[in-house]
Formats: C-alpha cells, sequence, structure tokens
C-alpha cells in the first residue's frame, strides 16, 4: 500500500477514514479528467500521423493484394493489442477481412521458443518459420525497447517483410531505427494513454487500408 | 510534439461524451473491487466475443503498469464452457469482470448466477442496457456501436481506469474495510424477499441443495416442481417459491 509522503505527521487519519463520498466524487472526476487526456492525446495522435497513415496504409493494401499477411506481435497489454489488431483485421466490423495473425497466441510456440532460445526470440523465431516478403509485421511497445519486438523486426527486415512500430515515450529503440520502416510514436510517459492512443491508431490504418482495398475492387470491377 | 490547436478538426471514432457517462459508475466500481480485493477476493475475467481484452483486464491487474502497485489476482477464463468452469473456480466474494454486449449469452447466463454464487459483477459493454440490475456495477458507453466501442479504444479507456481508479482507492486503506452488508431491522438479503439461488443437486423428496450467495443449502421445491441441477430459483423461507429462466436479466 501506497503511503502520502506526510502520512507520518498525522498517523491515525488514513486508517480512521470511513466515509466514502469525498473519494467517490474524487474518483469520478480523475476519471473525468483521464478521460479528456485520453480523448486529446488521440486528437493529437492522430492529427500528427495523419500523412504518414496513408503511407502505411496504401503499402499494406498493396501487400494484401498482393497476398501478403499481417503478423502483430508485442509484450502484455501490447500482446493484447496485437491480438486485438489481427482481429480487426481478420473480422472487420465492415469491408474485406484480411490475413492477420497475432504472433501471441499460441502458448505451446511462446513458451517453447521462450523455454529453449530465449525469450528475445519468440516473436523473430516464429517470422523465420512463417513469413513471406509480401508479409508485413507490425509490432507494439510503450517503451519502444521490447527486446524480442526489435528482434522480430531484425528478421522481419531480413526477409523484405514491411515493417511497423507503434511506439510511446520518445520511441525508445524503435524511433530512427533502419529495421523499422514506419515507426509511429504516441508522445506521452503514460503507459495506458499510450496504449490507448495505439489503438486509434491501428483503427485508423485498417480505415486506410478498407477504404484503398474498397478503391480498388471498384476499379477492378469496372475493368471488367 | 503534435499541434494541439490541430485536434479538434478529427474525428474519434469513440464519443467520449458516451465514455464520461460512465465516470460516476466507474468511481463506484473502483471502491467496490478495491474492498473485494483487501477481502482476499480473485477477479475473474470473461469476454467470450473479445479475448484480447479479457486478456488486457487481467494483465493489468496481475502485472502493474506502475512500479510499486500491488500485483492482484485477476484471471482471464477461456473455456467453451464458461458456466461450467466458472462454478468450480469461483470462491463466495470474489469477483466477475464480464465485457460485451447485452445479448451475449454467455454473458448473460453467467451474469444470472453471480448472485447464487456470491460474486460481485462488474460489466464492460457498449450497445442497448442491460437493466440497472444486471451487474452490481455496469460501465457502459451508451450510443455507441459494440464493435466500435471494442476495436476503436473505447472499452479500454474503461478498464485501464478501472484499474487506476482501484489503486487510488487503495491509498485509503481505511474506505477498504466494508461497511456492514445489514444495518437496519428488515434487510433484503435474509428477510423478505425471494433470494436468487442455483440447484446443485435434487433429492427424491422434494428438496434440492442450491448455492446461495455461494453457500451450500437445502430448499424445499414442491411449488416449482422436478428441478435440473443449473436451474435458477427464487427462494424465501427455504422454499423456492418462482423457477426463473436464464435468459431473464
Amino acid at each position: 500500500m501506497t503511503a502520502e509522503p506526510t502520512n507520518f505527521l498525522y498517523p491515525f487519519i488514513d486508517s480512521e477514514e470511513r466515509d466514502s463520498s469525498a473519494l467517490l466524487v474524487d474518483l469520478a472526476a480523475s476519471a473525468r479528467g483521464k478521460m479528456a487526456q485520453s480523448r486529446e492525446l488521440q486528437l493529437a495522435t492522430l492529427a500528427q500521423w495523419a500523412g504518414v497513415v496513408e503511407t502505411v496504409g496504401a503499402e499494406m493494401a498493396a501487400r494484401f493484394a498482393r497476398g501478403g499477411r499481417l503478423y502483430t506481435f508485442g509484450n502484455g497489454g501490447s500482446a493484447t493489442d496485437a491480438e486485438m489488431t489481427a482481429e480487426i483485421f481478420r473480422h472487420p466490423i465492415k469491408g474485406r477481412p484480411l490475413p492477420a495473425w497475432p504472433l501471441v497466441d499460441d502458448r505451446a510456440v511462446l513458451t517453447a521458443l521462450a523455454n529453449d532460445v530465449g525469450f528475445e526470440l519468440v516473436f523473430s523465431r516464429q517470422l523465420i518459420a512463417h513469413a513471406r516478403a509480401d508479409d508485413i509485421a507490425l509490432g507494439l511497445s510503450t517503451s519502444g525497447n521490447s527486446n524480442n519486438v526489435m528482434h522480430a523486426f531484425g528478421e522481419a527486415k531480413h526477409r523484405g517483410l514491411m515493417t511497423i512500430g507503434l511506439a510511446g515515450y520518445n520511441g525508445g529503440a524503435m524511433a530512427g531505427n533502419d529495421k523499422v520502416d514506419y515507426c509511429l510514436v504516441v508522445r506521452s510517459d503514460s503507459v495506458h494513454r499510450i496504449q490507448e492512443a495505439q489503438d486509434a491508431l491501428v483503427f485508423e490504418l485498417w480505415s486506410v487500408v478498407q477504404r484503398l482495398l474498397a478503391d480498388q475492387s471498384t476499379l477492378e470491377g469496372s475493368s471488367k | 510534439m503534435p499541434n494541439p490547436l490541430m485536434s479538434d478538426e478529427r474525428e474519434l471514432a469513440i464519443d467520449f461524451a458516451a465514455l464520461e457517462s460512465a465516470a460516476d459508475n466507474l468511481a463506484a466500481a473502483a471502491l467496490s473491487l478495491a474492498r473485494r480485493f483487501a477481502a482476499g477476493a480473485t477477479m475473474w475475467c470473461v469476454a467470450p466475443n473479445w479475448s484480447a481484452h479479457g486478456r488486457h483486464v487481467a494483465v493489468e491487474f496481475v502485472h502493474p503498469v506502475i512500479m510499486g502497485k500491488r500485483a492482484l489476482p485477476a484471471i482471464y477464463v477461456n473455456d467453451d464452457d464458461l458456466l461450467g468452469a466458472l462454478r468450480v473456480l469461483v470462491r463466495p466474494g470474489d469477483l466477475l469482470c464480464a465485457l460485451g454486449t447485452a445479448e451475449d449469452g454467455k454473458l448473460t447466463s453467467l451474469l444470472r448466477r453471480s448472485e447464487a454464487w456470491g460474486l460481485t459483477t462488474t460489466w464492460i459493454g457498449a450497445g442497448p442496457r442491460p437493466p440497472a440490475s444486471a451487474a452490481d456495477h455496469l460501465l457502459w458507453v451508451d450510443g455507441v456501436d459494440p464493435e466500435i466501442a471494442g476495436s476503436a479504444g473505447g472499452y479500454v479507456v474503461l478498464y485501464h481506469l478501472l484499474w487506476e481508479l482501484v489503486h487510488v482507492v487503495f491509498e485509503h486503506p481505511g474506505l477498504l474495510v466494508e461497511p456492514p452488508a445489514c444495518t437496519d431491522e428488515v434487510c433484503i438479503t435474509c428477510s423478505d424477499e425471494g433470494r436468487l439461488v442455483e440447484v446443485v443437486e435434487t433429492r427424491e423428496d422434494d428438496t434440492a441443495v442450491v448455492l446461495a450467495q455461494g453457500h451450500r443449502e437445502r430448499v424445499d421445491i414442491t411449488l416449482v416442481g422436478p428441478r435440473q441441477p443449473g436451474d435458477l430459483l427464487l427462494v424465501h423461507a427455504g422454499t423456492a417459491i418462482t423457477a426463473l429462466e436464464d435468459s431473464e436479466l
């Protein structure tokens, strides 16, 4: 339990606090304040990366059109965001379902690789097995420093994949790294707010890919 | 840094006004969760259509993003037989965090039983609202398509904040003590009104062993006729007075 730094002056105050009404008001106000921060950061992030998202979406759409797959990866909350990213491409709310798979999905593969070759290689080893040059590697790391994510980018780049990194803070090891074709940094130092803005970026990327593929299939349709 | 003046020119997929309307419920949920955790509860996370979110909720609590915050027991359950799995896993006093829509039959069936199992429930969802009584704490994103709330960063804001607020409550040790449940002479839980129970097994003498608030007791089922394990009953003074449909939330 974290104590306030000044609590030693009033040793009985916290433990004798019984009325929760003031705390509930504070909690709700804190929730509203953080929601406002999340919204501002999401808007600012989308505005900052609008041009890049368009470029990345176009290359992703071209790779999907050539039969490429999207592989996603990350650790912890970012692993679940990788799972969600693959999910929204594979089972879209509208538009075309696209081949996307999270490399965090299979506990047998993850534990086998972690146990036998090391946790830093759990994603790169899967790319060695699965990846082709037309594929796309998308890694998430709020710090931008996750070792296994960086190893996966190295392997992906080596195999001709397109590499996309989503990071937070100042981008960490991902920023300016030649293994990462496109590094989209959410400028914040709160892991939660970073992940929320990354989700907004992923959704925006998905929207751009869907729009471009829809335009393309319209063109294909009209040429017949 | 991004230019904040640019911000308002864009629209987000998520309507944040809808999220903000959940702020008061978030506060109440955080207080309740912190008290249950302090008393030793495990939080069971279920999200049949959004395993990514279910896992994300659990990992937030088990492995805090802020160093020094305590690890709390939260487990994501992924089982084709969700009811069967949770029925044996939960202990009375545990927490259930459900994520999904009011149309999700697996969730409604589970939430329906939470009172019989003695669980405190939080339900994160979007789309048409379930009745307020469907969960102890409803964190609902009104007016937003559930698929958008799930994929464009709506649910995630709610459960991130739930975690953050639970840890704020932990900084108030005096408030972690749950107030006594029965303070009045007439208490809903133990007197006039029917209690919801789940049948565990039936006996040949027109009685059944049921789970009531997570504890086994024997009740008379003469009035409601033959019953199966898993059936839900309303019980008053040791007698089952009504058989309930699974889907009635």
